[in-house]
């Protein structure tokens, strides 16, 4: 077992975790955060997809203990303080980009991690930028359209 | 026209919000206390006799609390179609990754190193994987209980085939090859369940299409009656035929029996690969013949498809394939014949489309190559022979309303094809091609169950006035609540976000047969219509005797109770709902729905019969661009017009197109499954390639709306008619661009390109005057 400590959504918190804990598990199961989904679990779906220190990472390849120290939003920390939607999740609703939704936590961080590097993406570099999370239903189309609306957004603020 | 207020627009999904911010709880998410996580060993030989099952090195494992085998359970014979399914393998085994062994223990870990230490002891048996050498006398028998290895046999004849043949002018007859496909929705399948042994019921949670189906099956599996046995549906993270009834339902239910505690099961993507009802693979022989004008004279097809060991849904899958094609296209004289086979291969069964894109892949190949021979354009060949409104097929599908001929003008002419197939565009290595295909769909299919068809719905509304829809159908992403929630807002006159839709649940829910053969929209929507109607007369016949008014002059309209001349009087609805309950002890309105549709099971003999209350059409035209150097095939345009009746909500119509078209371009150009002896060696998305972004291309989506009169609103199904055209449309592009015809799918590189250069040098040996450029 090993001591780390992790600001999760905003909340420092400190676990005791077996070394070989995958950050998935720890998100998961100790911190009921079930938003980040099981998928393929060998990070080719990108269903487990969270930001660490702003980076979009596989939760299910890395170790908990490899994220000590880090900053970690899930999509449950993706509101505003006083509960408002992201615009990405507003667009995702107004686009239909969310289908069966599965994939739609890991597609949503993805695309913040894509925004927050390149606010005005065009359609390949979102295709670049978003090529490690599959969806199975829209043909990502739709996707695409709610991420250049919600990068619209932010550009005209 | 009628102007609507709620169907016919965009709305965005009913869910989304739960989906957006990760609230929605999947099957892997559900937790129950005292819990237990279940595992599953699995066979590793193809065929093999089952010497001996070791357990007790697993039972020692702290934590482990049941550990199950054939031995612990008694069931009947079980299955969809055939009753075939072993819960667990007693005596043999029959394919690589079959259920033999269960474990339920306290946490993961446990359970895995429970299953490390069981071991089995097989004696190896010849398997048989290859579908012709299976139907040979003497090959071995996947069920020694049975004379072959022919699960099923389909044949129909109508017409005079040899007579139609001899009436053609040209006559073609060539060979099609479709592969197996995994459905790769990135929800692994799973359930919960959680056995009550001292009065013998059982709840599972289980993410199914079909619920109402699954909790009969279930029930015979645990020898329940029905009723003990409790279903509840959780959402779904992508089905696409993949999650119907499900055998590991079946092992959780009964490891959860065994330990007397809950047990959570839930595949990996690797199980997944093993045990989702995959596409059945189809090697079809197809003669056709037209005349001059291009008039299709006579068709006759030979269809073998893999069953794999199990049968979940390949009986259906392969009478579809046989003959719904002939619903599409006048076809006067047709033969077909199709053979099911078992094989020691992964179990096969149903896949977005349903055997009808294999049989398409073939026929819009063949109407190309005919085309060609006669002259004519694809688009006119199928023009010639499209069926129009009021039609009755030469099944006796009765064809209400058919848009096939306004989708292909459309599709044509958004894709500017005219213009495009004028010049040939050719950019360094890469030459592009167009190319048309098209499909019909039904909206619900009568012989996949036989007990009843339709659907029923409730809508209550509560004593607070909150609106409820409950309807037995599933949503699994296409957005089957929207499109309830939408119709049943647009008959009682209210908002569409004060109708709540109720989760399918065994206790509360009207029987639904489910979310299979594109039936969801206009067989569910269609009662919810009826339950609607219902409740609203209901509503204002109180409300007239509360307000002291004619029932008649009372209407809704946004959430209002209004009359008067200029409709100028209104009171607000929940109120009134609620004053009027108040007058009945608090009572709900309740109106119930329930809709039987004019169809019938076909005559078991000559297939006749209409098995479908409406039936939808599509053309689309894909436009691709083939690496003359290396063989690989791009899609850069896609044009899919569908005639969808009406569409209830354009958003969601558009989404299943694009997400049909995308899926379809994987299963023509990207996806396979490798498979040597029987072992799957690519299960996982890394080498089983399925589209990313990077893959995704421009779709123009067009929706043709032909109403009919049997549909909700006028509306078709979309589903499944998404899918059916895309890989035939692909291939035929294929074709125009480098003049080879694409028999066998997927498209390989390897084989595209090596293909070109044996035309190029047969080109320069011969160069005939009409060949292609």
């Amino acid at each position: 077992m090993t001591e780390i400590s992790l600001i999760i959504n905003n909340e420092q918190s400190h676990f005791q975790v077996p070394v070989n804990m995958r950050l998935i598990d720890l998100l998961r199961e100790e911190c009921q955060l079930f938003s980040v989904k099981v998928g393929c679990e060998e990070g080719e779906c990108g269903a487990c997809t969270v930001l660490l220190n702003g980076q979009a990472v596989n939760s299910c390849l890395m170790l908990a203990c490899e994220a000590d120290g880090g900053t970690i939003i899930t999509l449950e920390g993706l509101c505003s303080e006083e509960g408002k939607l992201h615009p990405l999740q507003d667009a995702f609703i107004q686009k239909g980009a969310a289908q069966c939704g599965f994939c739609t936590p890991g597609m949503i961080l993805a695309a913040k991690a894509l925004l927050d590097e390149n606010p005005a993406p065009t359609d390949s570099e979102i295709n670049q930028g978003m090529a490690g999370n599959f969806c199975r239903c829209t043909g990502y189309t739709a996707i695409r359209r709610a991420i250049r609306a919600a990068a619209r957004q932010e550009v005209n603020k | 026209m009628k102007a609507y207020r709620t169907i016919n627009h965009p709305h965005p999904h009913v869910d989304g919000l739960d989906k957006v911010t990760g609230k929605l709880q999947f099957m892997s998410d559900i937790r129950l206390p005292n819990m237990l996580w279940g595992k599953v060993l699995r066979s590793t030989a193809a065929h093999a006799r089952i010497i001996k099952i070791d357990i007790d090195e697993a039972l020692k494992v702290p934590g482990v609390k049941a550990v199950i085998t054939a031995e612990d359970i008694d069931h009947p014979p079980l299955g969809p179609f055939i009753p075939d399914w072993q819960i667990l393998a007693r005596d043999k085994v029959i394919y690589k990754g079959q259920e033999v062994v269960a474990v339920a223990a306290t946490t993961p870990r446990a359970a895995a190193e429970a299953i490390e230490l069981i071991d089995v002891e097989y004696e190896l048996l010849p398997p048989i994987f290859d579908t012709e050498a299976a139907m040979e006398k003497g090959a071995p028998l996947v069920y020694e209980n049975r004379k072959d290895n022919i699960a099923f046999t389909f044949s129909v004849e109508q017409g005079d085939p040899e007579q139609g043949f001899l009436e053609s002018e040209f006559v073609r007859e060539e060979v099609f090859h479709t592969h197996g496909a995994f459905h790769a929705y990135l929800e692994p399948n799973g359930s919960l369940a959680s056995y009550e042994i001292n009065n013998d019921s059982c709840t599972i949670w289980a993410a199914t299409q079909v619920p109402y189906k699954a909790q009969l099956l279930y029930a015979q599996g645990l020898r329940l009656s029905a009723e003990r046995l409790r279903l509840i549906q959780v959402p779904m993270g992508g089905a696409f035929g993949g999650k119907f009834e499900c055998n590991l339902h079946l092992v959780c239910a009964h490891l959860s029996r065994k330990a007397r505690q809950p047990v959570r099961l839930v595949n990996t993507m690797a199980e997944e690969f093993e045990t989702a009802p995959i596409r059945v693979p189809m090697s079809i022989r197809l003669k056709m013949g037209i005349k001059a004008d291009g008039t299709i004279m006579a068709k006759d097809v030979t269809v073998i498809a893999d069953n794999g060991a199990r049968t979940n849904y390949g009986p259906a899958v392969t009478a579809t394939a046989c003959f719904r094609v002939d619903s599409l296209y006048r076809i006067p004289n047709v033969r077909a014949l199709g053979h099911l086979v078992y094989t020691n291969n992964l179990p096969k069964g149903c896949m977005r489309g349903f055997g009808n894109p294999q049989m398409l892949f073939a026929v819009e190949g063949m109407l190309d190559m005919l085309a060609e021979d006669a002259g004519l354009t694809p688009q006119a060949i199928r023009l010639k022979n499209a069926y129009k409104n009021g039609e009755i097929s030469i099944h006796g599908w009765e064809i209400g309303s058919c848009g096939l001929s306004e989708c292909i003008k459309k599709a044509i002419s958004a894709s500017e094809w005219n213009a495009k197939k004028s010049k040939k565009i050719k950019t360094g290595s890469k030459v592009r091609g167009l190319g048309l295909g098209c499909c019909n769909h039904v909206s619900g299919y009568r012989p996949t169950f036989t007990d009843f068809d339709g659907s029923s719905a409730r809508v209550l509304l509560s004593a607070t006035g909150s609106i409820t829809v409950y309807s037995g159908e599933v949503d699994m992403g296409q957005g089957y609540k929207t499109v309830l929630a939408q119709s049943v807002a647009e008959i009682l006159g209210v908002p569409l976000g004060w109708v709540q839709v109720a989760a399918v649940d065994s206790l509360n829910m009207t029987l639904g047969i489910g979310s299979l053969a594109s039936r969801g929209t206009v067989m569910g929507c269609n009662a919810a219509c009826l339950a609607a109607l219902e409740a609203r007369e209901k509503l204002l016949t109180g409300l007239a005797e509360l307000l002291n008014k004619e029932k008649a002059v009372l209407d809704i309209v946004d959430g209002k109770i209004i009359w008067g001349p200029e409709k100028e009087m209104s009171v607000p609805f929940h109120e009134m709902v609620q004053k009027l309950a108040n007058t009945r002890a608090g009572g709900a309105i309740v109106g119930a729905g329930q809709y039987v549709p004019n169809t019938v099971n076909p005559d078991p003999v000559t297939k006749y019969g209409n098995p479908s209350p409406t039936y939808s059409f599509a053309a689309h035209v894909a436009e691709v661009e083939v690496d003359l150097e290396t063989g690989q095939v791009e899609v850069v345009n896609y044009t899919a017009a569908n005639d969808v009746g009406k569409a209830i909500n354009p958003l969601l119509c558009q989404g299943q197109i694009e997400g049909g078209a995308v899926q379809g371009m994987g299963w023509a150009l990207t996806e396979q499954l490798h498979i040597r002896e029987g072992k799957l060696v690519n299960p996982n998305l890394l080498d089983y390639k399925i589209p990313s972004f990077a893959d995704s291309f421009s779709i123009t989506s067009l929706l043709v709306e032909e109403e009919d009169s049997n549909g909700p609103f006028g509306a078709k199904s979309l589903g499944e008619p998404a899918f059916n055209p895309v890989a035939a449309a692909i291939c035929n592009a294929v074709y125009d661009a480098v003049g080879v015809r694409i028999t066998s799918l997927p498209v390989k590189p390897e084989e595209l390109l090596s293909a070109i250069k044996t035309k190029k040098e047969n080109r320069l040996k011969s160069a005939p005057a009409n060949e292609k450029e």
